[in-house]
């Protein structure tokens, strides 16, 4: 299973020396090892927006304090 | 609420700045992998935006009701995983249909991104929703589940309802149909 990341590779020095004189034939690719890696490269470059943050702390100002939990109250 | 934390809280500041305070800092801490999650679940940013809030608020009412026995990451997965499985069945219920190629990749990229990489990126993320769409539910949210490194087998199996090693099994099936499904949108 192939799945395309950039990134250069040069898989022997041949193809090194021939990237080197060829330089402007050089092409970049996209290979990931699996379908986890692919996913957690998708996170990466989404981006949270940051009207939910600003939506989040209206709305919990309107909530009342919430109330201790019974572990805390029982340990304490 | 706590009047301090709510006098920090206002509508303009985000809550990233507000560092010390617990619920900022989970909200820190965790607002990326659930708003991925959410986002892949139901394929729409503008969904995915009000997912990740009503999970957030969610999780600040049920503060009193977590105990420590899971991680606040596998806490809020379980609000997140819930909140989405709820949405869906109301939109299926009402046979809404929601139009992937328009509204998904609004926000797949940051602003400081050249146009060609936002483009790669646009590319790519619609071709992992179109491939992650066409799968079970149940596959979709077990591959997403397991991309996150911090989750294990276990903690997988517990937010699905099922033992690791059904998960390992579901994984195998469900990576061999995402890989050849993902090739097709090539």
């Amino acid at each position: 299973m192939k799945f395309m990341k950039q990134q250069k590779k040069f898989e022997s020095r041949e193809q090194q020396q021939v990237s080197e004189t060829q330089s402007q034939q050089k092409t970049s690719s996209r290979e990931f090892a699996s379908v986890e890696e692919l996913l957690r490269y998708d996170a990466k470059q989404t981006t949270v927006p940051p009207g939910i943050a600003q939506r989040l702390g209206q709305s919990l100002q309107k909530e009342p304090r919430p109330a201790r939990s019974w572990w805390r109250r029982w340990f304490r | 609420m706590d009047s301090s934390l709510a006098e920090r809280l206002s509508p303009n500041q985000p809550l990233s700045e507000l560092g010390s305070d617990e619920f900022a800092g989970l909200y820190q801490a965790h607002s990326r992998e659930i708003y991925y999650l959410t986002l892949r679940l139901l394929g729409d940013t503008h969904k995915a935006e009000d997912a990740t809030h009503d999970v957030f608020l969610k999780a600040y009412r049920k503060l009193n009701t977590f105990r420590g026995d899971s991680s606040h990451r596998t806490w809020l997965y379980r609000i997140a995983i819930n909140h989405c499985s709820n949405l869906r069945q109301n939109w299926a219920n009402r046979h809404l249909v929601t139009n992937v190629e328009e509204c998904v990749w609004e926000g797949a990229a940051s602003d400081g991104d050249s146009p060609l990489r936002v483009l790669e990126i646009k590319e790519l993320g619609e071709r992992i929703q179109k491939t992650l769409d066409r799968l079970s539910e149940e596959y979709r949210l077990l591959l997403l589940l397991v991309a996150d490194e911090e989750l294990s087998y276990e903690e997988i199996g517990t937010l699905t309802g099922q033992t690791p090693d059904a998960v390992r099994g579901k994984l195998h099936r469900a990576r061999k149909m995402f890989a050849a499904m993902f090739e097709q949108h090539q």
